[in-house]
């Protein structure tokens, strides 16, 4: 299916977003001592197997990703899923960690820190997402996967034909600059229920209606 | 009824009895719930911290991150997860007394959920859950010091213990890229044993190693800065890298190595020249910041440096003319 926003949507929604990742950004920041920058450049709204091959492929071999994903529901339900490539989530966790001995894979202590990396980007960008529309979203705990892009979009269980909201997003640490990417899915509803609380929201501040 | 009581009643106990931390906050932020694993590694019975503000007992965890996970879940209904790597050790628990004397935390992992009680009108609560994390950190600290530790052998020589060629490989590498990015001169010396062929020949290779041995080994004391490498290049052959250093400065700490070497007073009869003593050639190369940079052109100038300080008569220093 296709779905699209007006350029006013989409721009209201990069705006959001870009308040969620700056309060992770400052939350991180706090907690490494170290200036930690975010930023959402671009938001895109794709299918399930491009929002994958997106993600997935570096030459022959379909590449692994680590993910953290939240469930959210209220005003609208989502599967959130915060996703970097395996070796760039390595590196976020040694440069968060400061660990001189990077082993080959995430430990289970690391793999504890990423999920929790995730937790706090996921509810920041969720939590100022309620917050602007003004609606109360209730989350799950974090949990961790390691595969293909495939198999962490299709791990929720949700339909083949969901549509994936993916957020570009820069990280910046230490001089490194870390692309990574925030998947929404959402099914039919769930998309419908977040354009009407974007038009909502878009109607309160402009005064519209 | 009674059944409704004697599953209070059950309640209570499976909290009593599960193995790990509970605490439950009101939505004012008071301690409504401090079960008997809290009571037991905090050693603060209930008693005493029950109807009391989370705050005033933990002052300094309002700015922490906990503090900020307390607030999500009282406020947005978002629950938060705090790894044991990320945040160390937040709540004053002890595995025993004298763990507490030592001030030795346990390594704790944290949930903290927004926890709605139906009953009272939807008013929220926050649960905090504590698990002891320690066992599976100590786990992973061994972990890494066996992989440091074997990391640093495939790095060193075996018999002089100095960087092997393939750390030299690598820590070329980087100092080029260092060099480029801060524009400074880096500095490399070949250094090569004097006849060290009719050495071997003549006092037999254990001698050769011996030699090799002491001779690294005064080459190492020579070297003060943490970023300076001695590597074992080949046979007996040695590089030294020297970030941040010109080629007058380079001259100079070669030439106190040849002199250092000689200082050994290794006997050695059979060299062509010198005074029968253990003797090093250096080659002396620099790169600086206008020149464009090549590893290989680096070593190749440093080795064509240490050629012509072999044909000039041996246990000299020579450096290479751009």
């Amino acid at each position: 299916m296709s779905f699209t926003l007006s350029e006013l949507e989409h721009d209201a929604l990069v705006e959001i977003f870009n308040i969620g990742v700056g309060q992770a950004a400052a939350a991180m920041s706090g907690i490494v001592n170290e200036a930690v920058t975010m930023s959402v450049p671009s938001i895109s709204f794709l299918n399930r197997a491009d929002a994958a091959a997106l993600l997935g492929h570096r030459g022959e071999q379909a590449q692994r990703i680590c993910g953290v994903s939240q469930h959210y529901e209220g005003a609208f339900e989502t599967e959130a899923i915060l996703m970097f490539p395996e070796d760039k989530s390595l590196e976020i966790v040694r440069l968060m960690v400061g660990e001189l001995v990077p082993l080959s894979e995430l430990t289970e202590m690391e793999q504890e820190a990423m999920s929790e990396i995730g937790n706090i980007i996921l509810n920041s960008c969720v939590g100022t997402l309620a917050n602007i529309f003004e609606q109360e979203l209730q989350g799950s705990l974090p949990v961790y996967h390691v595969g293909t892009s495939e198999d962490i979009l299709s791990a929720s269980g949700s339909a083949a034909d969901s549509v994936v909201m993916m957020l570009h997003i820069d990280f910046i640490l230490e001089m490194h600059q870390i692309h990574g990417y925030v998947a929404f899915i959402l099914d039919v509803s769930a998309l419908r229920d977040l354009k009407e609380q974007i038009n909502l929201y878009l109607s309160r501040v402009m005064g519209r209606n | 009824m009674e059944l409704e009581a004697n599953r209070l009643g059950l309640l209570e106990s499976v909290l009593g009895a599960v193995h790990l931390g509970a605490i439950v906050l009101d939505t004012q932020g008071r301690i409504v719930l401090w079960n008997r694993w809290m009571e037991q590694y905090s050693a603060m019975p209930a008693s005493d911290v029950l109807c009391r503000d989370f705050y005033t007992l933990f002052p300094e965890m309002r700015s922490q991150r906990i503090g900020m996970a307390i607030q999500q879940a009282l406020v947005s209904n978002f629950p938060s997860l705090l790894s044991q790597t990320l945040n160390k050790s937040p709540f004053p628990l002890h595995a025993n007394r004298s763990a507490a004397a030592r001030g030795e935390r346990l390594q704790q992992a944290i949930a903290v959920t927004p926890v709605t009680v139906a009953a009272g009108a939807g008013e929220r609560h926050c649960l905090i859950q504590i698990t002891d994390v320690s066992i599976a950190a100590n786990r992973e600290k061994v972990l890494r010091e066996q992989a440091m530790v074997l990391r640093s052998q495939t790095f060193s020589d075996g018999l002089t213990g100095v960087a092997n060629r393939r750390h030299f490989d690598v820590a070329i590498d980087k100092e080029q890229r260092r060099a480029k990015r801060n524009g400074g001169k880096l500095s490399l010396l070949m250094i090569d044993i004097d006849c060290f062929k009719a050495y071997n020949d003549h006092y037999g290779h254990q001698h050769g190693d011996q030699c090799l041995i002491q001779v690294s080994a005064a080459l190492t004391a020579m070297l003060h800065r943490s970023t300076d490498l001695l590597a074992r290049y080949g046979g007996e052959e040695f590089a030294i890298i020297l970030p941040d250093t010109d080629a007058e400065q380079a001259m100079k700490m070669a030439e106190s190595l040849r002199q250092r070497v000689l200082a050994l007073d290794l006997e050695h009869r059979y060299a062509a020249e010198g005074n029968g003593q253990v003797t090093v050639s250096v080659g002396v190369a620099t790169h600086s910041p206008e020149q464009p940079f090549d590893v290989p052109a680096l070593i190749g100038a440093a080795d064509r440096a240490l050629y012509a300080a072999k044909r000039a008569g041996r246990n000299r220093v020579a450096a290479h003319q751009a």
